[in-house]
């Protein structure tokens, strides 16, 4: 075959370009799924925000279309008026902020003690924390429960707190991150007269804090979206976080969708606030709790 | 500065001996060159004196103290890694400042210390900028600049020119001599290259195979090795060996015949060993000059130009070949018949344990 006969990369690109070149059937047609299953993501999401912003009584008639005919926002100032979002916001920003900030340096401490010291005991407490993923948190709510309950933690923030500091992903994924930095970083630092505390908080940590923020964030998002313990443990409205307290909303005539999806919308929002900034480090976090290096 | 002593220093890992009875006195302002091949227990040692491996067996002085048991920040060196472990998110000077600060120094001391040491190590303008902004040879400074401003009673450098590329080697190399010069602290330094161990040392240690081979100045490693092992490793090209077939008397001094050729020597009869225990005749390339009178007579194999010098590889009659020496504008060309002089008076014996025996 001679060379003439082959089209080379730059006509193929160039004929591409120009729309009359060979039409990547494979691509569109993944491009088309992709879009579909973004679209079908996307649509509770729009539908809770446009449910919460029509007037109630054309949530109540039934009516599917997908456009408001009028816009209101009685919703949002209904629950803002009459129910504790704003204590639900606080409960739920400080427990979220303090299982984040709890779960980062006690992860951080039992990976770097795993990784860099030898002591025996180990490789069992590796594997036992490894084994702590097979463990739902389902299966020991009722020991929680009746731990918090003897405690007398039981609607107290340190109730909700607590259980909430059991995160494994965070501790292997520091393991492997300490296991990747070269032992002479922690050798250097130890001729320096660093101990282990500072090896670890001035060396270790500050050497990547993408890691540490990646992990952070999803620590916290993790905790702002728990539900199924916050509903458990905080029976009172004064210690209810915000997925738990907008199961409250509701009026004498039972559910009211509009107010209800309003109360979600805000719900999510710092959630989605977060993501939206924090997006690569999400992606990042994700990825190295997958075992992918980011 | 402070004499470093070590006395019967052994380390195993598990059932693996590294290092078997090691004892050696580096006096105080030495430059010591821990010399071997990789896997010799050379690093281990250097890292067993700076407190980051245990001993299990003997013991390590710095000073009038004894370390072995102490922590490596209570044993007052300071160490070079290969890869230099400078943390990446510190300035230089933080880099520099970290280990001052850890011991509580003052802060306008650290300072002093600090610009006092990048003034020496010519890094002043880079104080402000982090590792990753800095060249190998910048960075291998800086790592010498860490360990300088804390003063320590002698430095410890793990092959830290094995990281840069051969003209800075070189350049390095030659900064590093005229640093110990000027601050005249034990230097203690790893390396598995030869021209490293003969240009820096004040004495070399080689090692092999767990143990200490032979300590001695450059040249005495060089002209007088211990042993076999030694004459092989120390040395490019390697020394010439051929197995000896006869040995004689002559006056006093021995007379061999090696590679079919008889071989006068200045090696004194009442030390060489007897015949019959295996023995082989040495001589460096530089002891095997082309000469028309020499004793020596082979087909030239391969010519090697080197510029200031050029290496004659020579088969010999039995098939032996033979590195000789011939000047930089050597004419000769493979395939020509050559003979070559032995000087007698820097050849060595070897009997089969591999000790070594020198011409006076």
């Amino acid at each position: 075959m001679s060379a003439e006969a082959l089209p080379n990369r730059e006509a193929v690109a160039a004929a591409r370009s120009r729309g009359d070149g060979p039409i990547d059937v494979i691509g569109l047609a993944l491009t088309a799924i992709t879009i579909l299953v973004a679209l079908a993501s996307f649509f509770p999401i729009y539908w809770a925000v446009i449910t919460s912003i029509k007037p109630d009584g054309e949530v109540i008639s039934g009516s599917n279309s997908l456009i408001p005919n009028r816009v209101v926002f009685d919703s949002y100032i209904h629950i803002w008026n009459n129910t504790n979002i704003g204590i639900w916001y606080i409960n739920s920003m400080v427990t979220s902020l303090i299982i984040t900030a709890l779960v980062i340096v006690s992860s951080a401490g039992c990976a770097y003690a795993l990784s860099q010291l030898d002591f025996p005991g180990r490789r069992v407490i590796y594997v036992l924390i490894l084994a702590c993923f097979m463990v739902p948190m389902q299966a020991l709510i009722v020991n929680h429960f009746v731990l918090m309950a003897q405690f007398k933690l039981l609607n107290t923030w340190a109730g909700i707190i607590l259980p909430q500091l059991i995160v494994p992903v965070v501790i292997i994924v520091y393991k492997q991150f300490f296991d990747s930095v070269p032992k002479e970083f922690r050798e250097a630092a130890q001729m320096d007269s660093a101990g282990h505390l500072k090896i670890l908080f001035r060396i270790y940590l500050p050497m990547n804090w993408g890691v540490t923020a990646s992990l952070a964030i999803i620590t916290f998002i993790g905790a702002w979206n728990s539900f199924l313990w916050p509903f458990l443990a905080a029976t009172g409205e004064a210690t209810m976080t915000v997925p738990v307290g907008i199961t409250q909303v509701k009026d004498a005539y039972g559910i009211v969708y509009g107010k209800l999806m309003a109360s979600a919308v805000v719900a999510g929002l710092p959630v989605a606030v977060v993501y939206l900034i924090f997006q690569r480090r999400v992606t990042q976090a994700i990825m190295l709790s997958a075992g992918v290096k980011g | 500065m402070a004499d470093i002593v070590l006395r019967d220093v052994s380390k195993s890992y598990g059932a693996v001996q590294v290092l078997d009875s090691v004892s050696m006195h580096i006096r105080s302002g030495e430059f010591i060159v821990f010399l071997g091949p990789s896997g010799c227990g050379k690093s281990t040692l250097l890292r067993m004196i700076a407190g980051l491996e245990a001993v299990n067996a003997g013991e390590i002085h710095i000073g009038d103290k004894r370390v072995d048991q102490l922590p490596p920040n209570q044993r007052e060196v300071a160490m070079v890694f290969q890869n230099y472990a400078l943390y990446p998110h510190m300035t230089v000077r933080q880099n520099m400042s970290f280990g001052l600060e850890n011991i509580g120094t003052d802060k306008s001391e650290i300072a002093r210390r600090v610009d006092e040491a990048a003034r020496m190590l010519e890094i002043t303008a880079l104080l402000d900028r982090r590792p990753a902004q800095l060249s190998g040879g910048q960075r291998q400074r800086v790592a010498i600049g860490r360990a300088i401003v804390r003063e320590p009673k002698a430095f410890l450098l793990d092959e830290p020119l094995s990281n840069l590329d051969a003209g800075l080697r070189v350049r390095t190399r030659v900064e590093l001599a005229q640093l110990h010069q000027r601050i005249g602290t034990t230097m203690i330094f790893v390396t598995h290259d030869q021209t490293e161990a003969m240009t820096l040392a004040s004495r070399i240690v080689v090692m092999n195979n767990r143990k200490v081979e032979q300590i001695g100045t450059p040249m005495e490693v060089y002209s007088k090795p211990a042993s076999r092992f030694v004459a092989t490793f120390v040395g490019s090209p390697s020394m010439n060996f051929l197995p000896v077939t006869v040995l004689a008397d002559e006056g006093g001094r021995v007379v061999v015949t090696a590679g079919g050729t008889r071989i006068a020597t200045t090696i004194p009869t009442s030390l060489a060993p007897t015949l019959g225990q295996g023995l082989t005749f040495g001589v460096r390339p530089d002891a095997l000059r082309v000469a028309p009178d020499g004793e020596v007579s082979g087909t030239i194999a391969l010519v090697e130009r080197l510029g200031d010098r050029t290496l004659i590889h020579t088969r010999l009659e039995d098939g032996t070949v033979v590195v000789g020496d011939d000047i930089g504008k050597s004419t000769l060309e493979a395939g020509q018949p050559v003979r070559l002089k032995v000087d007698g008076s820097a050849v060595h014996l070897f009997d089969a344990e591999g000790k070594a025996y020198h011409a006076d």
